[in-house]
């Protein structure tokens, strides 16, 4: 087998049918406006041109999933006793995610570290990372917002990819990054892609120097005084409005709500999403909550993702600097800004391409 | 959610303590024969029906939903069934907007003392939307 | 009315007041964001131009303590009248600049049109155009085909309540049968395809409550009942009765409130066309009881009254 793949861009379609013979494909797919990431069928639209507006996140770690089903049952011979009965089961159909970027590889990296190497890894992230091939398509050109580069990204990153596409004027390289992700070059419609190789690293080399960087620093780096003034927070958080946009939205974010849902004497507990931008995220049963204020809120987002994830975990960023809570916040809060403001500010980096030329 | 037997559907009134309630007792009192598929829900007032009761009782599983309270002039509180009149008018116009039909939801005005107009409310009612048909697909396995 | 003149405008009331809520340059060359002026030296970062699309007035029941100068437009000037009906702020409190809007852009509508590519540039000619260079050249737009659907039957685009106006009063040449013509066209399908088409819509819903909170008249923000616990109004599970249930709740809490100020059609990151079900029951609340959100200061929504005798409603017969 060639060490990569060539994809006809006619044949595109007939890959993922090929890809969805034994697994469940999700692609992104035009809905309205929006790019979603949806189980694929042939009526719907194929989108590439841009990231989607949701990452893909929401197949391996769905958005709400319930744990195990409970029943209280009498005992017939002495009504005195109640048992409880619970039933388990993981969901995690074979499943492939084709089409996402980089960025929203990345975020599966993170969750890694947190679901699985850890002494209490999550069975139900477990099996669904087991059971998903996921398929990249490295970026050919930033997207507003995006900086991947200050992250220790890049639009052409492999980290967390099985196999990585490039996109070439008639179709795609394929650069197989796993053993998982080698099998799919096997695919009838799949030619060699030894010749291409290099017309794709331009291609991708291009991208990389093409994004921006926002930091003067050219990587984040908080200073701790700053972290902790107040009116920083106060000052640049006004205009947050407390919505879950870029929570929900982000790769690598993570948290989530246990409930359990009982009616009478059956229920099920379910874990689904949460956000720390909610006021309701740090609520307690007294009422008391140790971060009624946005600004605090916020300050705690910054914080898990700049200081204490890469505290705990050998200095890896929980940011992959997709830029979608830039683009989708309803007030534009620029997550990258007030990172840059409080490593003391200053200019903005140019992209590596044009410091490159300096 | 449990499977219905027989052919009843899942009707639910909301049903105002003083009049209306009073109407439905008067009725069965006398005997009046009536479908079986409504499930009353007391509350003290008409105007203590948020239109959200109607909706969730309709998304949750109802395929109909009644309120009844007092004849306006006549609320045991004065003023609530005013506030209801305008509430339940406006859910009533929007329901067709989200896809439901509108003879799914009906509300009325039925006094303590009249228990026919309470039996024929209830059995037109069911029997229209036993035309239109239940609101929520049936499961497969359903014999 | 030009950028310096809104400037000049925030300059002479920032002394009475402890901030002025305004517009300034965003994360790219087509957004804007708002901004919290406190002092002079600031003044020099706003912006006015037809990218100044968010609705300020949001902020203004939590900082109600404090005495804050606004910038407003035609839309944003009613949601103040609204809280005034309700007696949400304090007028006394609040120092109005009123700006005559000609529209704002739509970002996912230039998107569109520019092929998604990022924006470089926008500049804008006073005559309504924009043009927009990416790396892939320029594009000239005319802010009309761009605008989000509130600005094409806008009527109220000079401020309705102001204390300083910059520029001249517009009238608005938009017919007002156009307010709900989208709501008649909606109302002329089917039932089953009204169904189909909000099955379709809501289920991308991903509850973030980008559209509640950026919502103006949603004030209810952290204690909402789509998000209660005591009594549990919708269930965690991500099925489309609870997204339905969520836009029920959003939609009716907002009967007889809701300004159409487009804020919620603008946040929706999943491009759910959410404000559709207010403007209907918008409809219903001029033919019913002939009013108007935020128009005059001294009326009353019309779900916290009531009248002894509804001209407009009849018993319904089964």
């Amino acid at each position: 087998m060639p060490d990569t793949g060539y994809l006809p861009k006619g044949k595109i379609k007939d890959f993922i049918k090929e890809l969805a013979k034994d697994a469940i494909v999700y692609a992104p797919v035009l809905e309205g406006e929006a790019v979603v990431f949806g189980p694929f069928s042939e009526e719907q639209e194929l989108c590439l041109e841009r990231p989607a507006n949701t990452p893909p996140k929401s197949v391996i770690y769905p958005q709400s999933e319930t744990l195990f089903t409970f029943e209280h049952k009498k005992d017939p011979e002495d009504h005195q006793k109640m048992s409880v009965e619970l039933k388990a089961g993981i969901d995690a159909p074979g499943t492939v995610i084709f089409g996402a970027r980089p960025c929203d590889a990345k975020g599966f990296i993170i969750y890694d570290r947190v679901f699985i190497n850890t002494d209490t890894p999550d069975p139900y992230y477990m099996k669904r990372r087991e059971n998903t091939l996921i398929v990249t398509l490295s970026c050919a050109a930033p997207f507003s917002g995006c900086f991947c580069v200050a992250v220790g990204g890049s639009p052409a990153s492999k980290e967390g990819a099985d196999a990585m596409l490039t996109e070439l004027p008639d179709g795609y390289l394929i650069e197989p990054v796993t053993e998982k992700g080698r099998a799919i070059l096997n695919k009838p419609m799949i030619e060699d892609g030894s010749s291409r190789l290099k017309d794709a690293q331009q291609v991708q080399q291009k991208a990389h120097e093409a994004v921006k960087n926002p930091f003067a620093k050219g990587r984040p780096e908080i200073s701790p005084e700053l972290f902790d003034a107040d009116p920083f927070w106060e000052q640049a958080l006004s205009k947050c409005v407390s919505c879950g946009a870029c929570t929900y939205l982000c790769p690598t974010c993570y948290c989530f709500n246990i409930t359990d849902e009982q009616t009478f004497g059956k229920g099920e507990r379910i874990r689904s999403w949460d956000a720390c931008m909610f006021f309701h995220f740090t609520l307690e049963a007294s009422t008391h909550n140790p971060r009624p204020t946005k600004f605090q809120r916020f300050k705690n987002r910054v914080g898990h993702k700049f200081v204490y994830y890469p505290e705990k975990y050998d200095g890896a960023i929980a940011c992959c600097g997709c830029g979608r809570c830039i683009r989708y916040c309803p007030v534009s809060v620029d997550i990258s800004e007030i990172v840059n403001d409080l490593g003391g500010g200053g200019q903005k980096q140019q992209t590596a391409g044009s410091a490159k030329n300096d | 959610m449990p499977e219905l037997t027989g052919k009843e559907l899942r009707v639910v009134g909301f049903l105002c303590n003083w009049c209306s309630y009073g109407g439905a007792d008067t009725a069965g009192v006398a005997r009046f024969k009536q479908p079986t598929d409504l499930r009353i829900i007391r509350v003290p007032c008409s105007g203590r029906v948020d239109p959200l009761f109607v909706v969730k009782a309709l998304l949750a599983g109802a395929d109909g939903v009644l309120v009844s309270g007092c004849h306006p002039r006549d609320c045991h509180y004065t003023d609530g069934n005013f506030y209801a009149r305008r509430r339940l008018e406006m859910l009533k116009r929007l329901l067709p907007f989200i896809g439901i039909d509108e003879r799914r939801f009906h509300y009325t005005w039925v006094s303590a003392s009249e228990g026919q107009k309470w039996q024929q409310v209830v059995t037109e009612f069911t029997n229209r939307l036993h035309q239109i048909g239940p609101l929520h697909a049936k499961k497969e396995n359903e014999g | 009315m030009s950028t310096e003149k809104v400037k000049e405008a925030i300059a002479k009331i920032l002394p009475d007041v402890e901030t002025v809520i305004c517009w300034q340059g965003g994360f790219d060359a087509v957004h804007a964001t708002p901004c919290f002026i406190t002092k002079p030296d600031e003044i020099d970062k706003v912006i006015w131009n037809p990218l100044c699309a968010q609705n300020l007035t949001s902020y203004l029941p939590s900082l109600n303590k404090k005495k804050v100068g606004i910038v407003v437009k035609g839309c944003d000037s009613r949601t103040i009248i609204q809280y005034l009906q309700e007696g949400l702020i304090d007028r006394e409190k609040v120092v109005i600049i009123g700006i005559p809007c000609t529209g704002v852009v739509s970002v996912k509508k230039v998107l569109k049109e520019i092929g998604q590519e990022p924006v470089l540039d926008a500049s804008f000619s006073g005559s309504g155009g924009i043009t927009v260079r990416t790396a892939k050249g320029e594009k000239a737009l005319s802010v009309a085909d761009v605008c989000p659907d509130k600005c094409r039957s806008c009527q109220y685009p000079t401020p309705l309540v102001y204390d300083h106006l910059v520029g001249d009063p517009i009238t608005s040449d938009k017919p007002k049968e156009s307010v709900y013509q989208d709501v008649r066209e909606f109302e002329a399908k089917t039932l089953e395809e009204r169904k189909a088409y909000w099955e379709k819509e809501l289920g991308r819903c991903i509850r973030c409550y980008a559209c509640r909170n950026a919502c103006p008249m949603c004030i209810c923000q952290d204690s909402c009942i789509a998000e209660t616990r005591e009594p549990h109004w919708i269930s965690q599970k991500l099925s489309l009765q609870e997204k339905f249930m969520f836009h029920m709740i959003h939609a009716l809490h907002l009967a007889g409130r809701c300004v159409e100020c487009g804020e919620c059609d603008r946040v929706c990151p999943m491009d759910i066309p959410v404000s559709k079900i207010k403007k209907k029951i918008n409809a219903e609340m001029k033919e019913l009881f002939n009013y108007e959100t935020g128009v005059n200061p001294d009326d009353r929504p019309p779900m916290f009254t009531f009248n002894v005798d509804e001209v407009k409603i009849k018993e319904h017969k089964i």
